[in-house]
């Protein structure tokens, strides 16, 4: 073959390649031009493409970005905020969190609970429809709560069902799905059996892991939710268009029982994953919404436009009592004592975060209605001489001469890193105790803090359901959570009570005297609480951000 | 020529499956898992997760059955995103990194070369200094810093282009700005130096005595043995580019394969720390091959199919 020939050869492959190129971006140009609703200035013209499809509606749009691809849309499977934000207003379980963030009716219209507390009969609503025009019946939450405990499903929220009884026993393997005791009595009508009495299982309800499943469109289709084509919804909105990694629409779902409270006709939503980038579009106007980039925290912080709201988290430091010198209390205690939260929150971590003085986060309410926070005071403080006194007297007991040696560890994060450097500095000029950083990425970390190898280490907690058992529960002795070393017959049935008593005053009497004793025995020291801040465009309103739970868009409105 | 095709092909073969093996051997033995988490959870729940993606089979099995699931191109379902399989993130993913890849390319290489030679013809003058003084900017600014800039400049103050996301041809122009600029620059001072080691060569003042107008001395003579150094660089920029870039993708939100090579090994997505090894060592080494065969065309005396003989 000559050098000409072979010269050509390559020319026509490269033409080939870069043609094959040219129509691989025509296509990728070409879809979402179709439902292309993101230009913000031009949005009559970009209405009007979309009011072709559904001409019923006038297009009122909000833009929001959520980031990232959702996980999943099986309500099973998506554990996790950028999942479970969307799907929570495409879909609605039997209860639904209402404006003061507490469980109403959902598809569920009214429910009788048993005098034991054991059994809840739900009366589905009537005119619960999805989004296909089928009726939401009872059989289609048996199927959900079935499907999410069935251990082929490996459901990362499957535990959250083991207070049905039997849940735990199939989805452990050993049980199977005819002994979940939860039943369509009728079509209207769904009853549900607990292991115990569970004061807090109509809010459990709220999360998108109880969602229902349309099990007709499940039964033909059981990839049903990965696409839009077959995505079937019984919630707010429907969903209208997903172009995976890109974006997704939703529309308003006309089937849905409460559409006339509906403001929005579409809800577009980006997936932008840059904090900055996100911002800027908020600044051109392509974005309704956005997060504060952390740099930016002084200068957004305080504006008109900010939206600061409590979320059910908190981020604290856990000692391993199996290591010295934290075997001791004293010593744990002088650590704690040595911390200046406020400071951590106001120049550290900034964005107008809280500290924390106690485990459970702001937003619990009490059975009286108050908050649990308030009801239980500060557990901790800062007090740098009471510091120094509990240390000498640790080491004392201890019979220490010097103190041996802490590695503070936490996973790679600027913002973890800025904490730990504060903490270390604190306890060597509150404390003299100097301490040596350690950092890792977030998977060597886990492990090595599930395995108890880490001393001293940072760790995050978000709940899944409003009630103060979910944080508290992570320190029992068989608890996945623990990662501490700690083991307390007394704290155990302090839990147990916390979670099964009937009374609820009494219920959280025992959960107030939980954290107490976490405190007292300084398992875990508290640094800040989370929070919510969202930057909302002028005339955006009704977002419903709860401290726990995921963002509801059914009664947003956008001043055009 | 045929023989020689086929011995490569055979050596790519083996290249490709040493780093299968050793990619694998790596993930093994990072600690860590894929459902690691801080939020509640327990052990039956970790348990079924494990079992549902094999990963409590023995070290063994779990390597065969990756070598079947390469050998049958079918990687399975991201454990991360689970109701999508490995190959549709990457045959949504890459061919738009090709696009944004190839429009750079073509951008980076034209510019480059054409501000090389300009620089070259002009040694020591005013536009030598002026491009060149450029092209060591263009080298040193990230381009996550490019790309911020001419978002806040030409996106958020000046309103001309969108900021981000892939719809359009006009949001092609600040990625694919930010993204060239780094490689122009290197292409332009890679022809520069040797445009002018070339134009001293006797065979140009041969050409030029001869009486050949300048243009036909530039491009016909000294051009095809300058080049070659950037033919040299091609295939690794090739592979590079066109398999996404993580950082422009982020910053830009556009949905290319860029982001799984690193994210997938952040979360110990090891389906897709499989298919993206794969996908990316299988381009480079092809690309390399083709440059091979490029230096053959461009100067004559590499003889191609002697060098794998050697």
């Amino acid at each position: 073959m000559s050098r000409k020939q072979l010269l050509w050869i390559l020319m026509a492959l490269l033409t080939a390649f870069i043609l094959a190129a040219c129509t691989a971006g025509e296509d990728a140009g070409e879809a979402p031009e179709d439902t292309d609703t993101a230009e913000g200035d031009n949005s009559g013209e970009e209405d009007d493409g979309a009011a072709a499809e559904t001409p019923d509606l006038d297009g009122k749009t909000l833009y929001i970005n959520n980031g990232q691809e959702p996980t999943s849309f099986d309500p099973s499977v998506g554990f996790d905020q950028v999942s479970w934000d969307p799907l929570n207003n495409l879909m609605e379980g039997l209860t639904r969190l209402d404006e003061n963030s507490e469980a109403a009716e959902g598809v569920a219209e009214s429910w009788d609970i048993s005098e034991d507390g054991l059994t809840y009969t739900f009366h589905l609503r009537e005119d619960a429809n999805w989004s296909n025009g089928d009726p939401v019946v009872a059989e289609d939450f048996v199927f959900a709560w079935k499907h999410m405990l069935d251990p082929d499903t490996a459901s990362p929220a499957a535990f959250l069902a083991y207070y049905i009884e039997g849940g735990e026993e199939y989805n452990s393997g050993e049980g199977s799905a005819d002994d979940v005791n939860v039943t369509a009595v009728d079509d209207k009508t769904l009853e549900v059996v607990l292991i115990q009495p569970t004061g807090f299982f109509l809010d459990l309800l709220t999360n998108p892991a109880f969602f229902p499943i349309n099990h007709q469109v499940a039964e033909e289709t059981p990839d049903w939710y990965a696409e839009a084509d077959t995505f079937v919804a019984n919630g707010p909105f429907m969903l209208e268009s997903w172009e995976h990694d890109s974006e997704m629409i939703f529309a308003k779902n006309p089937e849905y029982w409460d559409a006339d409270a509906v403001n929005l006709d579409y809800v577009h939503f980006s997936m932008v994953n840059n904090s900055n980038t996100q911002y800027q579009m908020f600044q051109t106007g392509e974005l309704d919404t956005a997060s504060i980039p952390p740099e930016m925290s002084d200068e957004l912080i305080d504006g008109d436009d900010v939206f600061i709201g409590e979320s059910g988290g908190l981020e604290f430091y856990r000692f391993n009592i199996t290591e010295e010198p934290f075997q001791n209390k004293k010593i744990r205690q002088a650590i704690s004592y040595a911390i200046n939260r406020a400071d951590i929150a106001d120049y550290v971590v900034k964005q107008g975060v809280e500290p924390a003085y106690g485990f459970v986060s702001p937003g619990f309410n009490t059975p009286d209605g108050r908050d649990f926070r308030e009801e239980n005071g500060d557990l901790v403080s800062f007090d740098p001489d009471l510091a120094q006194e509990l240390l000498e007297e640790g080491m004392q007991e201890e019979g220490y001469d010097e103190l041996p040696p802490i590695v503070l560890s936490y996973n790679t994060s600027d913002t973890n890193q800025a904490v730990a450097e504060t903490i270390q500095d604190m306890l060597s000029e509150n404390l003299g105790v100097d301490v040596t950083l350690e950092n890792q990425e977030w998977n060597v970390f886990a492990e090595a803090q599930q395995n108890l190898e880490l001393q001293f280490s940072r760790s995050s907690f978000l709940n899944d359901y409003a009630d103060p058992v979910n944080f508290l529960e992570s320190f029992t002795t068989d608890s996945y959570m623990n990662r501490t070393g700690f083991s307390s017959e007394e704290y155990d049935e302090l839990i147990q009570n916390g979670k099964s008593e009937t009374d609820e005053e009494r219920r959280y009497e025992y959960l107030y005297e939980a954290e107490r004793m976490l405190a007292e025995e300084m398992i875990a020291t508290p640094i800040r609480y989370y929070n919510v801040v969202v930057l909302e465009a002028e005339g955006v309103e009704g977002i419903l951000r709860h401290p726990v739970g995921y963002f509801d868009l059914k009664y947003a409105d956008k001043a055009e | 020529m045929l023989k020689y095709i086929l011995k490569r092909l055979l050596i790519m073969i083996i290249t490709l499956w040493v780093i299968i093996t050793l990619t694998f051997v790596l993930m093994v033995n990072i600690p860590g898992s894929p459902f690691n988490t801080d939020q509640a959870s327990n052990e039956t729940v970790q348990a079924n997760l494990e079992a549902h993606y094999n990963l409590d089979q023995p070290y063994y099995i779990q390597y065969l059955l990756y070598i079947k699931s390469i050998a049958t191109f079918e990687f399975g379902p991201s454990i991360k995103q689970p109701n999508q399989t490995v190959n549709d993130l990457l045959s949504r993913g890459f061919p738009i990194s090709f696009e944004l890849g190839i429009i750079t390319i073509a951008l980076a290489v034209v510019s480059g070369v054409l501000v090389g030679i300009i620089a070259a013809l002009r040694h020591n003058g005013f536009l030598d200094y002026l491009t060149m003084g450029i092209a060591v900017l263009g080298i040193s600014i990230p381009n996550f810093i490019l790309a911020t800039i001419l978002i806040q400049q030409l996106a958020v103050n000046l309103e001309i282009f969108p900021t981000a996301t892939w719809r359009s041809p006009a949001h092609m122009v600040l990625p694919v700005l930010a993204l060239a600029t780094g490689p122009m620059a290197i292409i332009a001072r890679l022809t520069r130096s040797t445009m002018l080691e070339v134009l001293t060569q006797d065979y140009i003042k041969m050409a030029k005595a001869k009486g050949l107008s300048p243009w036909k001395v530039v491009f016909k003579h000294a051009l095809r043995n300058a080049l070659m150094p950037v033919v040299t660089i091609m295939g690794t920029l090739f592979a590079g580019i066109l398999t996404g870039t993580f950082v422009i993708e982020q910053i830009f939100a556009i949905p290319g394969m860029g982001r799984y090579f690193v994210e997938s090994i952040n979360q110990r997505d090891y389906p897709v720390i499989m298919g993206t090894t794969v996908f990316y060592s299988a381009f480079l080494i092809i690309m390399l091959f083709i440059v091979d065969i490029v230096y053959g065309i461009l100067d004559p005396r590499i003889k191609v199919h002697q060098k794998g003989g050697k």
